[in-house]
């Protein structure tokens, strides 16, 4: 199975690690080597088996000669046993035994002395070299023949005329060598066909019953992306547990994210209020040695925050599938924000994308669009007005854009620039800690997002955030 | 003016109540959830300050009780969790306002003080009427652009008038808005204040009237 999209986003950096082979590799490779073996095993076991076939069918043919070439030597109407004659035998219904050093060959010897008492003429008086018979009955095999080609012979001890005499027939084994020769070649190619058959029905086997798996991958990279919240759990047998078993990772990702932040949000309550307490104790009694408490405080300050922010984008980056509805988050904070700026803003306008969903942690949406209307309220002259809308950007990619308008003084460009820096506090003069726009810009690129600041047309502030969607 | 103070940490509750007791509130305290909530359940206050994390009840549940039990007073949380999602939670549980930690008492006076002017309905930071005229922020008096030297009581009593002016007040309810809870409250102070007040602000601003209470600013009412 080829990978492109399954890889975690940490393996790149290793660059190309030695891959295991791919399971329908193993799988289609071991059935290959497997089928090969048995089929070439098969076609051995065919092979021999006919050749053993063609072997009997050669020895009846050898025996039918052998017994006409005895029936040819002793006359007609006399008995093996006392014959008056022995006549030479006929051509035995076969031209070839005539032809010369045709391949077809009989003899007909003295059991005692070896001599040949007659010979088929297509010898041409040369002799028909056999093994001499190990006592009675019939023998048979191969041996060379006066050519020097292989010839099958059968040699049968018999005593004709009170002598024992050998009658032997051979012929030559070349046509049943090549016919041997092409059935082994068919059953080659037979099987090989075959062969290739089973490969084939291994690999569309494997293709189909790994089709769940690529589902599993599937669901895997969705949760990833943050557009499931859990795993398919509808999978064959085999793999449905580890699906339930990758559930139960998310669900414990998550708490232990959720865990985090409370740790975070505790370290954060145990250290403010002996903080307030020191820096209010600092101011309400000048003099050096409460100034350097106090900016020290101060500087304590800042470092909690720093870092709790820190921990809490570190934190943030490790939640795998969440997302949540951007409507109801702004609807809160504006009502939330229209009750705290009740004084200062007249109009708090809000146009909501009623489905659009925002790709990562409620909480996270929650504090750049918080810091965004806090911002825009805290500076505005009566009139905030706030919309989101979804939109594809330059790489098609699915975003929300939030925008956050005011018509408070609003920035130089200069201004904007330095706004999304870390740490900048354009103005002492209006509380809170300075880092708002610059924490919403670092929490939007963390989710791959921006954060850009221009003029509004209400004269303000226009502050718009884009941020994945689904 | 009465307030409410509710906050676990024992420093950072004197800090606060000194701070308020300065700027001319009288001011009740708590040190836990159950006590807060009792005390802004049974006294009739003009604002609470509450901490959100309390022992024995947290803030939330404190203040979601309190409006539960139809108390409106309006509340400033103080709150060490400063994420949005807290903070709107906070405001969506009843609060009219919130304070991160670590703060400036400056600025959770300027926000107590705002919350009590809005719940009277005045949007200014100067109150006045007729001749009188009190600065919130400075804490200060002036009569026809003279400075006029207030006790802290007098100057709650004339605050508590300026922001009901118009309003026929009991005693009672004087009594219950001037004085912090331990205090023996015996009514006959209240009508002790209101004489001083008269000699220092001029005998016709407050007006008695009997059976029912006082009342400020009456003549450019009809």
């Amino acid at each position: 199975m080829t990978d492109s999209t399954g890889a975690a986003p940490g393996d790149a950096p290793r660059g190309k690690p030695a891959r295991q082979p791919s399971l329908a590799t193993r799988l289609v490779a071991v059935a290959a080597i497997w089928s090969a073996l048995t089929l070439i095993a098969a076609a051995f076991v065919l092979v021999e088996l006919y050749r053993t076939a063609g072997e009997r069918a050669f020895d009846a043919q050898l025996d039918v000669y052998v017994k006409s070439l005895l029936s040819d030597l002793v006359a007609e109407g006399e008995t093996a046993a006392a014959p008056t004659t022995l006549e030479a035998p006929r051509m035995l219904g076969e031209p070839r035994f005539s032809l010369p050093l045709s391949g077809w060959y009989w003899t007909i010897r003295d059991a005692g002395t070896d001599a040949v008492t007659f010979a088929s003429p297509s010898l041409v008086g040369d002799p028909l070299v056999l093994p001499a018979p190990d006592g009675e009955g019939t023998q048979s095999g191969f041996t060379p023949g006066p050519t020097g080609d292989e010839v099958r012979f059968m040699q049968t001890v018999i005593e004709v005329g009170g002598e024992p005499r050998i009658i032997a027939v051979a012929i030559a084994t070349e046509d049943f060598r090549a016919e041997v020769a092409g059935f082994a070649r068919q059953v080659a190619i037979t099987l090989f066909v075959i062969g290739l058959g089973l490969v084939g029905a291994v690999f569309l086997q494997v293709r189909v019953g790994l089709r769940p798996l690529g589902r599993l991958r599937e669901s895997l990279s969705r949760v990833r992306l943050g557009e499931a919240e859990r795993i398919d759990q509808d999978l064959p047998l085999e793999i449905a547990p580890l699906a339930i078993e990758l559930n139960a990772l998310i669900t414990s990702n998550r708490e232990i994210v959720e865990r985090a932040r409370t740790h975070v949000g505790n370290l954060a309550h145990g250290l403010k209020t002996p903080l307030s307490v020191i820096a209010n104790e600092a101011r309400a009694h000048p003099g050096p040695f409460a100034d350097k408490v106090g900016e020290q405080a101060g500087i304590m300050q800042t470092q909690i925050q720093h870092h709790l922010d820190r921990a809490r984008m570190a934190a943030q980056r490790r939640v795998i599938g969440v997302s949540c509805v951007v409507d109801p988050v702004m609807e809160r904070l504006v009502r939330a924000m229209s009750k705290i700026y009740r004084d200062k803003v007249e109009t708090l306008e809000w146009s909501g994308a009623q489905a659009l969903k925002f790709r990562g942690e409620q909480q996270d949406l929650e504090e750049m669009a918080g810091n965004l209307l806090d911002n825009a309220c805290k500076w505005s002259a009566g009139t905030v007005r706030v919309s989101a809308r979804a939109l594809t950007d330059e790489g098609g990619r699915d975003m929300a854009e939030i925008r956050v308008e005011d018509d408070g003084p609003g920035l130089s460009e200069e201004e904007c620039r330095e706004a999304v820096k870390r740490g900048r506090r354009l103005d002492e003069t209006v509380p809170g800690t300075g880092l708002g726009l610059a924490i919403v810009a670092d929490l939007a690129a963390l989710y791959g997002g921006r954060l850009d600041l221009g003029r509004s047309e209400l004269g303000g502030l226009e502050a718009r955030l884009r941020i994945p969607a689904l | 003016m009465r307030l409410l103070v509710v906050e676990d940490d024992a420093d950072l509750n004197r800090q606060l109540t000194t701070a308020l007791q300065e700027a001319g509130y009288a001011v009740d305290t708590a040190l836990d959830g159950e006590e807060g909530h009792f005390l802004g359940d049974t006294e009739p206050y003009d604002a609470v300050v509450l901490d959100i994390g309390l022992p024995k009840m947290d803030g939330l549940s404190v203040l979601e009780s309190w409006r539960r039990e139809g108390r409106s007073m309006p509340v400033l949380i103080l709150t060490a969790r400063d994420r949005w999602s807290d903070k709107v939670a906070g405001i969506d549980a009843g609060a009219d306002d919130y304070v991160a930690k670590p703060f400036h008492m400056e600025e959770v006076l300027a926000r107590v003080r705002a919350l009590v002017r809005r719940a009277a309905g005045h949007a200014s930071n100067e109150l006045t009427c007729g001749p009188v005229r009190l600065d919130l922020r400075a804490g200060r008096v002036t009569l026809d652009g003279h400075p006029v030297k207030l006790t802290s009581h007098e100057y709650r009593l004339l605050s508590y008038l300026l922001h009901h002016q118009g309003k026929v007040i009991s005693r009672t309810e004087l009594t219950e808005h001037l004085y912090e809870q331990d205090f023996d409250r015996d009514s006959n102070t209240v009508e002790v204040f209101v004489g001083r007040l008269r000699k220092k602000i001029g005998p016709d601003m407050i007006e008695t009237i009997r059976g029912l209470g006082y009342r400020l600013g009456a003549e450019r009412d009809g």
